[in-house]
């Protein structure tokens, strides 16, 4: 493919800023338009919402009886669920907008529109995460609103937060994907390679690490600091922040942490899952605008 | 007695003149009292420190104050008999060497009744104080760092006590030391260190005491035939957060208890020694760990106890050759809500056996800092996997061969377990589902590029 023959977008540079920001939601909308109308939308938003609620429904019996102690026993579950299914969405997704759109032709129809490349990029990925937003603050609302009703048992603060640390996890997700999606030759290599980094982060990261323990009596500063490098435990020990009494419940290694990083240990841990908002998509953001044959 | 009448009178005038300041002559009040008089102190404050020695009551209907100089022990009761009831009692000196409390009792036969201690190191301290009663009070200690505060009632060598219906909350810890046949009924203990510690106390009785939010709920050491019965123990979850520890215990039996959200629902060290102790009809739920034991425990029993969502069920710290306790009984299992089994004659019990063997746990209990990852994917998939493909098959640390299908009825909490209102939950649900909905809608009419 070659992008010679592209137009080359300097027009919209000299364009007042309005007219920049307005391309990039006209791309973000439209971006946000096809996923919507697309399959996979409904199919992740009745995934997430579907299972979300059969989580707040099998924690109702314990609720009844042992009250609000109940809903840590949810909140986890809720938060696991999340790890799984969240960063699946984001990299899968974000991982097609480029490459995908680079394959079937899209991309260049999209480029040989009056905006420049940085305006094309950020409105992919806005209307990317708008739509995963979506999908997900339904699975989240669903699952608050079956908790709430049936059990009358929920701690709302808790709750807005864990969504908020999920909503972060995705959007540093569909980063992280669109950051492989600029590296990836192919379409299918770049959907391949996103279900791989995913195992790796919410399987192999974890399972390696237990197993580093197990064998070479990691420290526990060293088992915490690689563990919450990775941004799906830096959301899932965020999340868990929220709603644990302390890190004490999380063994040797909480109770280290807890010590050695004070009441810094929250916003630490939510600086490590920005971070991870902030740098993979400023790569590829980076990628997309200086390499013209993506 | 007419003198003591004239006093009080002259005492009470002095207070309705609306003098706040402490009265003086407290101690020359109760030294002129003869043994046995009554003496109903009205409302005003009074100045301590004061000793009694003799078998006299203070009464004081909730509104009289009695102020210590903040240097010593305030109320000090060297003879039997002594009731002290409806006392307001504030402000100990805070050496914990000389254990300054806001009463201390040296005698036998004491009644400590419906008072209000405040501001003091330790609360209620009973040495050699048999026969005692300490009902209604409530202890609140200074405010000071967990481990620099007294306990709000300390019992030595005070045997067939009975401590009843007392609130506290913020001290350090309701212990008891060589003191046998005791009672211990309908007491709220939180935001302490131990709820309840005791050591060589024999065939106490533990009832319906609410243990919440401390470090440790129960640590019960070197004693026999404890009964501890309908206590709510929760949210104990400092980093040796158990709702009850045993250790070097014999014939405990435990009845009808809600453990509830602690770091582990029930320690086991080295208990029993030699008799069995039981657990019969106990909710162990929401806990980091349901029963946690150390390897070498043999001889418990347990049985009709509802094991509800503990991330853990039973744990064994360190691993090592686990077995020789019991999980059922003359046909009675207990009901693990993990349990994955079925039952096809519809008799309530698992027709297979309820199994701990998972791989993650096995792990776990040989390296405690795996617990990092408990509730992750990557746990589960482990357990998953080791049951795929049984390489490494962990011997059961539990086996009931007799599993509940449904929960056996759970006892009523002595107080109401803490529950929210879902309203501001659903409100902020409402609120997110309104943000997808919008996100979803707001494409409708719109045309796409400019």
């Amino acid at each position: 493919m070659t992008t010679e023959a592209l137009p080359r977008n300097g027009r919209s540079l000299d364009l007042p800023e309005r007219a920049q920001r307005s391309s990039v939601a006209a791309i973000a909308r439209k971006e946000l338009r096809d996923a919507i109308h697309s399959r996979w939308f409904w199919m992740w938003t009745a995934a997430f919402a579907g299972l979300a609620a059969v989580l707040a429904i099998a924690a109702l019996p314990g609720s009844r009886i042992a009250g609000s102690a109940s809903y840590g026993r949810t909140a986890a579950s809720l938060v696991t669920l999340t790890q799984i299914i969240i960063p699946l969405m984001g990299l899968t997704l974000g991982a097609q907008t480029i490459a995908f759109q680079r394959e079937s032709g899209a991309l260049r129809f999209l480029l040989s529109h009056p905006v420049n490349r940085t305006e094309a990029f950020w409105g992919l990925y806005l209307g990317t995460s708008a739509a995963l937003t979506a999908a997900s603050f339904a699975g989240f609302g669903a699952a608050g609103i079956l908790t709430a009703l049936r059990s009358g048992s929920g701690e709302a603060g808790s709750f807005v937060r864990i969504t908020l640390l999920a909503w972060a996890l995705l959007l540093a997700m569909v980063g992280l994907g669109m950051l492989i999606s600029t590296l990836a030759r192919r379409a299918a290599a770049a959907l391949g390679s996103a279900v791989f980094v995913w195992l790796l982060l919410v399987f192999l990261g974890d399972l390696g690490l237990m197993g580093t323990a197990v064998a070479t009596r990691l420290s526990v500063s060293a088992l915490f600091f690689s563990t919450v490098a990775n941004p799906v435990e830096a959301f899932r020990l965020a999340a868990l922040a929220s709603f644990a009494d302390s890190f004490d419940i999380l063994g040797p290694a909480g109770t280290y942490a807890a010590d050695a990083l004070g009441s810094a240990l929250v916003p630490v841990i939510v600086t490590i899952l920005l971070v991870w908002v902030a740098v993979p998509v400023s790569i590829a953001w980076f990628r997309f605008r200086t390499r013209q044959d993506l | 007695m007419k003198t003591l009448l004239a006093l009080v009178l002259a005492l009470a005038s002095s207070v309705g003149a609306g003098a706040a300041a402490p009265v003086d002559d407290l101690q020359a009040l109760v030294d002129a009292a003869e043994p046995g008089t009554v003496i109903d102190l009205p409302p005003g404050t009074y100045r301590g420190d004061i000793t009694i020695d003799k078998a006299i009551t203070l009464r004081g209907s909730g509104q009289a104050v009695i102020e210590g100089t903040g240097t010593g022990t305030v109320v000090t009761v060297l003879a039997p008999d002594v009731t002290l009831e409806g006392l307001v009692i504030r402000n100990s000196g805070d050496s914990l060497d000389r254990e300054h409390a806001g009463i201390s009792v040296k005698a036998p036969r004491v009644r400590v009744i419906d008072s209000r201690l405040e501001d003091v190191l330790f609360g209620i301290f009973l040495y050699q104080a048999p026969d005692s009663e300490i009902r209604g009070n409530t202890v609140q200690s200074k405010d000071l760092f967990v481990a620099r505060r007294g306990d709000a009632i300390r019992m030595w060598e005070s045997h067939r006590t009975v401590v009843e219906q007392n609130v506290v909350d913020g001290a350090r810890d309701l212990v008891l030391w060589f003191s046998d046949d005791v009672t211990i009924r309908g007491n709220l203990v939180s935001n302490g260190r131990y709820g309840l510690h005791f050591m060589y106390s024999d065939r106490a009785t533990i009832e319906e005491n609410a243990l919440i939010d401390n470090s440790v709920g129960a640590f019960l050491m070197y004693s026999e035939g404890l009964r501890l019965r309908r206590n709510l123990i929760s949210g104990n979850n400092g980093p040796s957060g158990y709702g009850v520890g045993l250790k070097d215990m014999d014939g405990s039996r435990l009845e009808d208890n809600l453990l509830v959200g602690n770091r582990a629902g029930v320690f086991l060290d080295n208990s029993p020694r030699s008799v069995e102790q039981t657990f019969e009809g106990n909710l162990i739920a929401y806990n980091q760990i349901g029963v946690l034991f150390l390897p070498s425990v043999r001889g418990n029993a347990f049985w009709n106890n509802t094991f509800l969502d503990n991330t853990v069920q039973v744990g064994v710290q360190g691993g090592g050759q686990f077995g020789g306790n019991t999980w059922t009984r003359d046909g009675i299992g207990n009901y693990w809500s993990d349990y994955a089994g079925y039952d096809a004659d519809g008799d309530g019990f698992g027709d297979v056996p309820y199994r701990l063997d998972d791989l993650y746990d096995y792990l776990l209990d040989r390296n405690p800092e795996l617990m990092l990852f408990a509730d992750t994917p990557a746990s589960r998939a482990l357990d998953l996997a080791a049951r795929a493909f049984p390489v490494i098959k962990p011997r059961p640390k539990v086996e009931d061969d007799r599993p509940l299908i449904e929960p056996p009825a759970i006892p009523d909490p002595p107080v109401p377990l803490p529950t929210q209102s879902g309203r501001d939950l659903l409100a902020v649900s409402t609120l997110m589902l309104g943000v997808a909905t919008a996100t979803i809608l707001s494409t409708r009419h719109r045309r796409s590029l400019p």
